[in-house]
Parts: structure tokens; C-alpha cells; sequence
């Protein structure tokens, strides 16, 4: 069977295939007879494949290359055919912001895939009837590094299953696989990969593949300040480490009059926005605190972010008592009395 | 005065008494972790699902390099189908300066560059190329890259059969 294909190429890195740093390909390989096409392409918008699709299908990548190092990157690819069933992967979670999808390791995602053209009914060989979902775990070592799809998805995936109907299978995970020392600082990626069944020999078997990108929580200490101090004078300097903040989080450190966070009002000591796309840590200097106190008493600080997840205690609070009134225990004593004896 | 209304406006909506959540432990994650719904899936026996995965690959190690000096582009190997020997020196070097789309590198080299457009059928090799056109292409002094569509496209070449006399 020969038809044309309709392949969306990404818009990913600009107006144009040629946009500054990257430029990008669009390969085309028959799996059949090997024959290998560039498709000329625009960085965004569809357009028809010129080779006739054969039995064994065809695989496309999308590749971009970095001008300064000419380092590239595979970043999608699809093995399509007229015999070979169809898949797309949606991840969904309850971050709307960023390119890819991204969530924090202790966050619920959605993973969607939506199958057609297998054959159902029984008896047909598993090939036909059959497509095979990976999930691949990509730890990273740190939040900088950027890791290669091609290389995440080539081992040994953490799970296999089989999916053996059409239409929509929706998979609802609790949290991230990833792991770390401190599991809740894990970062790095998640994939999910439809795969056909091959029965012929095929270069690639993956006709669907979805990313999702895992950032580390946050946390923080306050120092300088430590649970139950006395303050008679200055506030001492006190000093927030910041750590992971999540991106397009605000930070706050508050202070509250008396033991109590939860339902209190507090006052803005310090703020910190991350108005960044991944996660941001950073040291901050507190000078405002002193300014801040004007009556003795019970103090609490809190050291907070607001996520989209909500308001988040990033370490545990300090609470502290100021007292600055001097007393002065004297005794009067009468000279005149002694001067007339 | 706008920035002290900006500043009043955050410590507002900053301060407000609102829902504090404690930072995850480590074993509360732990037991989201273990809640897999894949598990529902059938999984498939060792060697039941033959799958093929990418290793890693490289566009630029799977293609012809070529390049004028300042620039470069690639092309698949065998779509360059014709070199001429003064013109070997522009082909497979260590890519340097500036990386051009095909289209683009094309248009300013065609002094040195053409084009062959070909079928499916002779990219795949189940169709021999003319061989007029093949003959050609040594007279234009020209590295000539072979294209469908106006994209670069391997080419598989057809040997020439000799024709065997049985005495």
C-alpha cells in the first residue's frame, strides 16, 4: 500500500528550520529499503511527506543541531506505516506553565494515550493486536543538565505493559517514579513510549513518545535565629538558604506575633520571586527583621513558597521571645536622715 | 507611589492567613511512589514484546559533511552521487563555521553544487538511474547531490548486470 503521509513538524526554536543557534532536520528512513530523505522543513506547520509509505513503514526524527558546538539532538521520532497502529501520549499536570510538561516529584500527573488500528477480537498475532507502553526513568544529576531523549529511552524501561484496545487508556499517577538520596530532592525526566510490536526487522519500533519533565521540592533554613532564643537587644543577622525554589514560585519569610502560623496573618519580612523557568536557589542577607519588632513578646518565623501547589512550609518555623524593657531594681536610701544623727 | 502600592499589594496578598501545607517526608512520598496504576496493564513476558529501542545516534556522524569554508550543511550519506576530484577537499572535513538548512547552503554554492532529482524507485535502487544523466555529470565539474523533492535523498546504485553468454 502506498499513501502519503501528513507529518507535523515541531515548532520548537523559532520563525524558521535556520532560527540563530540551532537548525533543524527532519529525517526521514524507509525501513524497507533504507533509503534516507531530509525533508525540507519550517520550524513550525505540516506538511506531506514525498515518499510512499511501504509495508515496513518509515521512521521519522526531528533533530535540531547547536551551532557553537555542533552538538545534536534527537528530540522526537515516530515509526509510522500503513500497517503499523497509530498512538499518541498526552501528559497532563497541575502546572499549566513551561514548553514540556512539567510537575514536582511529589505532584500527580495524567498520562493519556490514545491507540487506533489494532485488531481486536482474538486471534491475531500479537503484533497486530498489541502495542507495548514504556515508562523510562532519566535521573539527572542536576538541575542544569539537560538530558538526551535518545539515550533516556534506550535501556531497560522501569515498567512494561501491554495496551490491547483501541481509544483512550488514562493512567493517573500520585507522584514521580525518580529516585534520590533525599527522594523528595529527585530531578529529571520521565518518558513514556508506545512501541508496534515489530514482526520484520525495523531500526526503531516506537511510534509514540511523550516527556515529562521532574523538578526536585523546595526547602529552606533560617539561620541565625534559632528556636526558643531570647532577644534583649538587636535581632541577630539572620541569614535564608534557599534551595530548589520551583519555578514561577514566590518565597516569603513572615512574622507572626505569637506560636502560630497556620491561620495567622503575618508580615512580609522578605520576599523572593522566581520568575524562572527552572528551579532557582539562592543565599539572602535579613536586615528588615529589627525594624520589624517594636514591642517585646512571642515571635514566629516562617520561611514559605507559594506554587502553584499552594503555600508550602519550606523548614520548620522559629519561634522567639524579645524583650527589651530595662528594669531596674534599686533601693532608695535617705543621706539627710544619717547627716542629722 | 506606584512601586509602594505594588509593594503594599504583594505584602496583602502575601501575609493573607491562608492554607499552609508541610513539606513532603521522604516516606510520605514513598507511599505516592508505590501507587503504580501501570500495574493494572498486562505486562508482557520476558522476550514476548519484541521491541526495537534507539541507541545513541547522531545525525552528524549519519551524513555527508559538506562545507565552503564558512559554512556547512549535511546531507545523507549516498545523496552526494558524483565528486569531482578538485572538489574532494569540500566533503566529509570536520564541520567549521556556520551551519545552513540544505536550501540555504545550496543557494550559495551553486557554483559548485547541483542538483539530481530522482525517483523513489532509483533512490531505492530498483530503478536504475539514465545513464546520459550519469554520464553528465562528470562533464559540469560539480559535486552533484541527489534530491527528491528538493530534499537530499540516499541513493541506492544499481550495479550494471553483465549479460553472461553460455557457450
Amino acid at each position: 500500500m502506498k499513501s502519503l503521509l501528513s507529518i507535523a513538524v515541531l515548532g520548537l526554536l523559532g520563525a524558521s528550520a535556520h532560527a540563530g543557534d540551532y537548525v533543524n532536520f527532519l529525517r526521514q528512513e524507509q525501513q524497507d529499503n533504507g533509503v534516507v530523505w531530509d525533508m525540507p522543513v519550517e520550524a513550525t506547520g505540516a506538511s506531506n511527506s514525498a515518499l510512499a509509505l511501504e509495508k515496513g513503514g518509515a521512521l521519522f526524527q526531528l533533530w535540531t543541531i547547536e551551532q557553537e558546538a555542533s552538538a545534536d539532538y534527537l528530540l522526537d521520532q515516530k515509526l509510522v506505516g500503513a500497517y503499523l497502529p497509530v498512538a499518541a501520549i498526552t501528559v497532563t499536570t497541575l502546572d499549566p506553565h513551561g514548553d514540556t510538561p512539567r510537575t514536582r516529584i511529589d505532584q500527580p500527573f495524567t498520562v493519556e494515550i490514545d491507540v487506533s488500528g489494532l485488531l481486536t477480537g482474538g486471534g491475531f498475532p500479537l503484533s497486530a493486536s498489541s502495542v507495548v507502553l514504556e515508562r523510562h526513568l532519566a535521573t539527572s544529576p542536576d538541575e542544569e543538565t539537560s538530558i538526551d531523549p535518545s539515550i533516556a529511552v534506550s535501556g531497560t524501561p522501569a515498567s512494561s505493559a501491554f495496551i490491547k484496545q483501541n481509544g483512550a487508556t488514562v493512567l493517573r499517577f500520585s507522584a514521580s517514579a525518580l529516585t534520590a538520596e533525599d527522594p523528595t530532592k529527585a530531578v529529571g525526566e520521565e518518558h513514556f513510549v508506545v512501541h508496534a510490536i515489530a514482526e520484520d526487522q525495523v531500526s526503531q519500533s516506537q511510534i509514540a513518545s511523550a516527556r515529562l519533565q521532574v523538578w526536585p521540592v523546595a526547602s529552606g533554613t533560617i539561620k541565625g535565629i534559632n528556636n526558643g532564643d531570647e532577644l534583649r537587644f538587636e535581632t541577630p543577622p539572620v541569614e535564608l538558604l534557599l534551595n530548589d525554589l520551583y519555578p514561577r514560585s514566590d518565597s516569603y519569610l513572615l512574622l507572626y506575633k505569637g506560636t502560630q502560623v497556620a491561620g495567622a496573618t503575618g508580615a512580609v519580612v522578605k520576599a523572593y520571586p522566581v520568575d524562572r523557568d527552572t528551579p532557582d536557589s539562592n543565599v539572602l542577607r535579613v536586615t528588615e527583621l529589627d525594624s520589624m519588632i517594636t514591642e517585646d513578646g512571642t515571635y514566629t518565623l516562617a520561611l514559605l513558597s507559594d506554587t502553584v501547589y499552594g503555600r508550602e512550609l519550606l523548614c520548620d518555623p522559629v519561634t522567639f521571645t524579645v524583650n527589651r524593657t530595662m528594669r531596674v531594681n534599686a533601693m532608695q536610701v535617705s543621706f539627710s536622715d544619717s547627716v542629722e544623727n | 507611589m506606584k512601586f509602594t502600592l505594588l509593594l503594599c499589594a504583594l505584602a496583602t496578598c502575601a501575609n493573607a492567613a491562608q492554607p499552609v501545607l508541610v513539606r513532603v517526608t521522604p516516606e510520605t512520598l514513598a507511599k505516592l511512589q508505590q501507587r503504580d496504576p501501570m500495574i493494572r496493564l498486562e505486562k508482557p513476558a520476558p522476550g514476548e514484546a519484541k521491541v526495537t529501542r534507539p541507541g545513541k545516534q547522531s545525525i552528524i556522524k549519519q551524513s555527508t559533511i559538506l562545507h565552503d569554508g564558512r559554512s556547512w550543511t549535511l546531507v545523507p550519506v549516498s545523496a552526494v552521487v558524483f565528486i569531482p576530484e578538485n572538489l574532494k577537499t569540500r566533503v566529509n572535513v570536520k564541520p567549521v563555521g556556520n551551519l545552513l538548512p540544505w536550501n540555504e547552503f545550496l543557494g550559495k554554492n551553486r557554483s559548485w553544487i547541483t542538483t539530481n532529482e530522482v525517483s523513489f524507485e532509483q533512490a531505492a535502487g530498483s530503478e536504475a538511474l539514465p545513464v546520459e544523466r550519469t554520464e553528465f555529470w562528470a562533464k559540469q565539474d560539480k559535486i552533484v547531490v541527489a534530491t527528491h523533492n528538493n530534499g537530499p535523498i540516499s541513493v541506492r546504485r544499481v550495479e550494471k548486470t553483465q549479460t553472461l553468454t553460455q557457450r
